[in-house]
């Protein structure tokens, strides 16, 4: 591998089982019992699933109906976010005592790049272990880390040796490390891009490393190339400390399913003022209005839109909103709406300066 | 060749038709105007390839001949003369003399021959309007128009003919016109769009005239045929954009207010927008509207409050002045409407009275999206 940039040294960590973790952590009555955060036995998706209904096949994502048949005895406890964020600042301090170079993926995710770190320790795999230590020290609970020479490689080497683990691919192992992973698990291989992988005979990281570029641009578009690099373990995306949100959204999955678009129209009232506030707190507005419909069979349609300018009204947004929920005949009554703004003004950084000015955008017909 | 004419029937007849005339013609024979002799009738016309306009004028003559005069020196020689007869002799040295009561002046001529051919006009179809109501739906509409050369088609008005009505649409893609008159219709299904320049020409001639107009159009061409002149010109060619689709339908804010007061208000208020933006703020309340503008880089800011008659949801809503500006002052009601759906959607604006049986004006008005 040819690279001009020193190697770097990135740890990706991740909370093992975070939020059921926590409810386990903080009400000892719970500890060992399977459990789910999020959703009940009739309605709602599971947030979060301990390790114990983990072995009964319950998943984050899964309906509560099914998880429920999964595992009798599972136990539904409501998600209390405000004390997983506090716990996920308590562990990001610690990150920042390495690093600042902190990415945050999500409360109980982050990658960390610690190439040049505060404590001048050159062992990446000793910072792991530091890290996770301290985790447990200060808060009780356990995570998993992966070191590597990237992102992608490092946040497939965290599960690994989950839970409670850790695992380095060395920058000589990179390579045969990846040759022999299963497909299914590259940087943005879901369900469908998989049934196609397999459909080309790629089952494993080799198989596709032997695919030339042409081919995988041919068959995965833009995704093409950066298969082909990650396969090669070229990833450059560096750690970026301030991530910025690319979209804001809410959404909601209703106790009774809805047929009528007429009794939507109330809930994207509701979704549109939720939004709104979230637009409020993260100061920021966005172009590209999307409607998220999962109907009661869980497929799942986005509809979006995206207008000459920034908003982040509430009447604004459900206005369009409204417009793609009726640009389309329903195939199934709904189970869940959502709304989300992306192309938000963070993308553009210019934009902050002129929003002193009071920036205004003459509109246009649409001819 | 040889005619008598009286001087200021000549000058007005060829400093209407002078309009048709660039500054700056890449052909020269353009900054002539054609003189067509057929004994006491004379063909003027003039030309810049897009648009030609010729007059039929009665003058004193036995003789024939085809001439192409230069056209300023001919204006500003005729405007110096008050009225007397003026006689014009063809000399064989290829220069056209005028004798006045005061003496005599000669101006190089060159052939007529030179001249661009006026288009014949084929398989046209034919509708009659009155001249000023010509002249009032270019009036109403021209103003809306864009100057995108991107964008050619915005560049015109679009006449829409139809058995009901006939229909004259214009837009820059901020503000859009559309005049309709249900007392005047063609016989068959038409649309073109009309350049500027003949449309402001023909605004001028045909305001309050009583004569009739014949209007021949055909995919590429429209005549107009009216007194003892005749406009030619090229349309513009494209699709005009399907502006029914920008019309809101759904507008339940509507605002009622006298069209004066709105007006000054709007023209008083906007001194202290923005010089770049125009903006101003409208906000409505029950029954007060509220209008601001503020330029922050110089500390400028105005308000004023009008009392209005109100139906709808309270509201914010900002808008260009300058478009509305436009639009209430060439607006001749006494009150206006001005109904509206959201700060995104366009702000629809009608007069409520003074307008003729079959007259109707829409005027649509893109809003300033407001980000603070």
């Amino acid at each position: 591998m040819e690279s001009p940039l020193p190697i770097r040294k990135i740890i990706h960590v991740d909370m093992d089982a975070f939020y059921a973790s926590v409810e386990q952590l903080d009400f000892p009555e719970l500890r060992g019992k399977a459990l789910a955060v999020g959703g009940n036995e009739v309605r709602g998706v599971v947030s979060a699933a301990s390790y114990q209904a983990r072995a009964f096949g319950v998943r984050s994502a899964m309906s509560g109906v099914l998880a429920k048949r999964l595992c009798p005895e599972l136990i539904f406890v409501p998600p209390r976010f405000d004390r997983y964020r506090e716990i996920s600042m308590k562990i990001r301090a610690i990150f920042l005592e390495y690093t600042d170079l902190v990415e945050p993926l999500s409360l109980d995710e982050a990658y960390l790049d610690v190439t040049e770190n505060k404590k001048g320790n050159p062992s990446a795999t000793l910072i792991a272990s530091q890290i996770r230590e301290r985790i447990f020290q200060q808060t009780g609970l356990r995570c998993s880390a992966g070191i590597s020479i990237n992102k992608f490689v490092a946040k497939i080497a965290s599960d690994y040796n989950k839970p409670n683990g850790q695992k380095t691919v060395e920058p000589d192992e990179v390579i045969p490390f990846l040759e022999a992973l299963d497909i299914r698990k590259f940087y943005g291989v879901g369900k469908v891009t998989a049934q196609k992988m397999y459909q080309l005979g790629i089952f494993t990281g080799l198989d596709l490393k032997k695919k030339p570029i042409e081919f995988l641009n041919e068959h995965f578009g833009k995704s093409g190339s950066l298969y082909y690099n990650v396969v090669r373990g070229i990833h450059n995306s560096p750690v970026k400390p301030d991530r910025v949100p690319k979209s804001v959204g809410a959404e909601r999955t209703f106790t009774e399913n809805l047929s009528s678009e007429v009794f939507m129209l109330e809930r994207l009232e509701h979704l549109s003022v939720e939004l709104e506030q979230r637009l409020r707190k993260n100061k920021v507005a966005g172009k590209t209005i999307t409607l998220k419909i999962k109907y009661s069979d869980f497929s799942l349609q986005t509809r979006s839109k995206t207008l000459d300018f920034y908003i982040s009204d509430k009447s604004l947004i459900l206005d369009t909103a409204t417009e793609l929920l009726y640009q389309e005949k329903l195939h199934n009554s709904v189970r869940l709406l959502g709304i989300s703004l992306g192309n938000l003004n963070t993308d553009a950084p210019e934009i902050p300066v002129q929003t002193k000015k009071s920036l205004s955008v003459q509109l246009k017909f649409k001819f | 060749m040889k005619f008598i004419i009286s001087s200021t029937y000549l000058l007005k007849q060829l400093q209407v038709l002078g309009g048709v005339i660039n500054s700056k013609n890449t052909l020269p024979i353009l900054d002539n105007f054609l003189f067509e002799l057929d004994k006491d009738k004379l063909t003027v016309s003039a030309s810049d390839l897009e648009t030609t306009m010729s007059a039929v004028l009665e003058v004193e003559s036995e003789s024939q001949g085809n001439i192409a005069v230069p056209a300023r020196l001919l204006l500003e020689t005729l405007k110096t003369f008050p009225e007397q007869p003026l006689t014009f002799i063809v000399e064989n040295n290829n220069t056209i003399e005028i004798n006045s009561n005061h003496g005599k002046y000669a101006l190089a001529y060159a052939d007529g021959a030179e001249f661009p051919n006026t288009i014949e006009l084929e398989e046209a179809s034919t509708t009659v309007i009155l001249g000023d109501i010509l002249a009032t739906a270019i009036n109403k509409t021209i103003f809306a128009s864009g100057n995108d050369e991107l964008r050619p088609v915005m560049n015109g008005v679009f006449f829409q003919f139809s058995t009901e009505n006939l229909t004259f649409v214009a837009t820059d893609a901020h503000k859009l016109v559309k005049y309709q008159r249900t007392d005047v219709t063609a016989d068959q299904v038409a649309e073109f769009i009309m350049p500027k320049k003949p449309l402001n020409i023909l605004k001028g001639i045909l305001e309050g005239s009583e004569s009739e107009v014949k209007i021949e159009y055909n995919v590429s061409n429209a005549k107009f045929t009216f007194d003892n002149t005749e406009l030619i010109c090229r349309l513009i060619d494209g699709k005009y954009p399907n502006y029914e689709a920008v019309i809101p339908k759904e507008n339940p804010n509507k605002l009622t207010i006298s069209r004066s007061q709105f007006y000054s208000t709007v023209r008083r208020v906007s001194i202290f927008s923005n010089k770049t933006t125009h903006q101003i703020r409208l906000k409505i309340a029950g029954a007060e509207l509220n209008i601001s503008a503020e330029d922050i880089d110089y500390s400028n800011k105005a308000e004023e409050r009008l009392t209005c008659d109100y139906q709808g949801d309270d509201m914010a809503i900002g808008f260009n002045s300058k478009f509305l500006n436009e639009m209430l002052s060439n607006l001749n009601s006494d009150n206006v409407t001005l109904e509206m759906s959201v700060p995104s959607r366009a702000g629809i604006l009608s007069p409520i009275d003074g307008l003729d049986e079959g007259e109707h004006i829409t005027m649509l008005v893109m809003p300033v999206m407001i980000n603070d």
